[in-house]
């Protein structure tokens, strides 16, 4: 039997190099500021998709709420970035307006830039952590698990908007400068924004899947199967469920931290649920078994709703439904799912017609 | 430090008041095949559930090595040397049979660990020796979902022994399975026992003669009768409440 190339690992990694290169040439190709800012978001899209497709697509939990993560990177990024361009002594313009006269202490830690980016990546990592931990233990899982973590996410929404002196409400934060690392000032329009965040697509994906490959990803694929035959094997599910959680929320967290560069804006509209819930679909479009082809999947559907989308105003949102409609019944693998399909059709069809390929593969096999 | 290899002492166990095991007590001597048997409803899965975690016993004891494991849960009972197969077979459907080997060679269980190593050493010769053992060498490459009941239920018994585990608790591992396999596995049984010890639990009389070194009897979650299976066959207690009711079918 000739292998399906799609399954080759070699294969894979040369689609990642090929898929990654072209990627990373746009800015030599284009200039345009908005064009590059526009495609760094989408990139920051890809990432969400990428952390989805891990926890859900490897590990079979289905988290609708991965914008909890995303979101609070974000606010602890715009935070930073806010306190970046606040002079000694000052606070921000909203929180006078709130009635603040001074500091409140959960912002005192963004004074200093490099404490505020790792709070932005370590307080959703550790909310996940935590959060993971308490309902994994307990052993709470598929449509309860995604139950659950829609109404957390539904629930920091609405701190955020209550919290009004320290989050600024509805209209959120939107600090006036753009990041500054160090002497290097990173201008969300610019070539230098984009591979930047590209550096970081390409980090989260790899790293996912060098994950996926290991044998934590091999124990994390058979607890998706059947949680309780991997328990009987000795291996502890609630702590691997809880670890693939939050690198899924580590990645989701990185890109909220670039999100918030990228727009120097948050909002509650972060935690929003119909956004949450479109990472899924992202993911379930592209393919959730296959990192790649998630990130493709936001790619896919975040470009044609810019593009195509204003065209069909509301009418866009029943067209990306009945497209979800049409991947879970005929094609459950995504895009990723059709291409698997087609190159075991190919494979199947050469070992047909080519029967010495298949003496040549057996040769091989033996001689291993 | 209590003796023996394997000792199981005065378990008890009640669902909602209806008490399924009622002071059992069993020792298992190292490398022998035991087999549990016991007419529907006699409590043979519920003791392999309490030895392996699955359940907790209300009172009484489990040993292994003069170690109280008693009432651990599953995932440190089967490090501590219990594999197990389920009654219904297990395996996990979305993986080639090679990764479900691979997965159940769980030298290493720690997850930060296993985040760094993709290849575990020693696994491949253990997965080459254990895949012969079982008749899998063909099939290494094909999705467990795609195996037939048989190979199914040698895929499990597979996955048992890469655990390496001190006992190995088999629940019905024949259930389904055609003569002709019935025969293969009575084979790799009956090698298996002379360096594992196995715990089997079993309703055809038929196929425990062929492969008990000792057969217990289960009645009514306590212990009936225990020997070979010649003093079984003879036991009329054991007729009564056992070889009488498979008459009655």
């Amino acid at each position: 039997m000739t292998q399906n190339l799609y399954h080759n690992k070699t294969l894979q990694w040369l689609f990642y190099l090929f898929a990654f290169g072209v990627i990373g040439a746009v800015p030599l190709i284009s200039d345009d500021a908005f064009l590059l800012n526009q495609l760094a978001v989408y990139g920051v899209y890809g990432m969400l998709a990428v952390s989805i497709s891990l926890c859900w697509g490897s590990g079979g939990i289905l988290n609708m709420g991965q914008a909890i993560a995303f979101g609070l990177g974000a606010y602890c990024m715009a935070m930073t970035m806010q306190m970046q361009t606040q002079a000694e002594g000052t606070i921000p313009p909203f929180m006078l307006n709130n009635g603040l006269d001074a500091l409140p202490w959960i912002w005192e830690p963004f004074r200093d830039t490099t404490t505020g980016i790792m709070l932005a990546v370590l307080v959703p990592t550790v909310f996940y952590l935590i959060f993971g931990g308490i309902m994994f233990t307990a052993r709470v899982s598929g449509p309860f698990f995604a139950i659950l973590t829609l109404a957390t996410l539904s629930a920091f929404g609405t701190i955020f908007v209550d919290l009004q002196p320290y989050t600024n409400g509805v209209n959120g934060i939107s600090p006036p400068g753009s990041l500054n690392l160090g002497e290097t000032e990173i201008d969300p329009y610019s070539s230098g924004a984009y591979w930047f965040v590209f550096g970081l697509l390409v980090l989260c994906t790899v790293g996912a899947k060098l994950i996926n490959q290991s044998r934590f990803g091999l124990v994390v694929r058979a607890l998706k199967d059947d949680p309780e035959r991997v328990r009987f094997l000795g291996y502890n599910v609630a702590i691997y469920e809880t670890l693939v959680y939050t690198l899924s929320g580590l990645i989701a967290a990185i890109a909220g931290c670039s999100f918030a560069v990228l727009t120097q804006y948050v909002s509650p509209a972060q935690f929003d649920v119909g956004f949450s819930i479109s990472i899924v679909i992202w993911a379930a479009l592209g393919g959730r078994n296959s990192l790649i082809w998630a990130m493709f999947g936001a790619f896919t559907v975040q470009g044609a709703q810019s593009y195509v989308g204003d065209q069909f105003l509301n009418t866009w949102i029943l067209i990306l439904g009945f497209s979800f409609i049409l991947v879970v019944r005929f094609l459950p693998g995504g895009f990723a799912g059709l291409v698997e399909a087609v190159l075991g059709r190919v494979a199947r069809s050469d070992s047909q017609t080519d029967a010495a390929s298949v003496d040549f593969s057996k040769a091989k096999e033996a001689a291993k | 430090m209590i003796g023996g290899f394997f000792r199981v002492e005065n378990i008890e166990k009640s669902f909602g008041g209806n008490k399924v095991i009622n002071g059992f007590c069993l020792d298992v001597a190292e490398n022998t095949l035991q087999c549990l048997v016991g007419p529907n409803g006699a409590g043979k899965t519920t003791m392999i559930d309490l030895i392996s975690g699955r359940q907790k016993p209300d009172a009484g004891k489990v040993y292994l090595n003069g170690d109280d494991i008693t009432g651990q849960g599953e995932h440190e009972i089967s490090r501590k040397g219990i594999g197990r197969k389920f009654q219904i077979p297990a395996v996990l459907k979305g993986l080639t049979v090679r990764e479900n080997l691979e997965v159940a060679y769980s030298r290493e269980v720690n997850p930060l660990r296993n985040m760094f190593v993709m290849k575990a050493t020693g696994c491949a010769e253990k997965l080459d020796e254990i895949s012969r053992q079982v008749r899998l060498t063909e099939r290494l490459n094909v999705e467990a979902g795609l195996l037939s009941h048989g190979e199914t239920q040698w895929l499990e018994i597979g996955m048992v022994l890469m655990q390496d585990p001190a006992i190995l608790l088999l629940d019905e591992p024949v259930a389904g399975m055609t003569e002709n396999e019935i025969g293969l596995t009575v084979d790799i049984l009956n090698k298996l026992k002379r360096t594992h010890t196995i715990i089997l639990v079993e309703h055809d009389m038929g196929f425990v003669r062929k492969i008990a070194d000792v057969v217990t009897v289960l009645h009514m979650g306590a212990l009936l009768a225990q020997g070979s299976i010649e003093d079984i066959e003879k036991d009329d207690r054991v007729r009564a409440v056992y070889l009488g009711t498979e008459d009655a079918h």
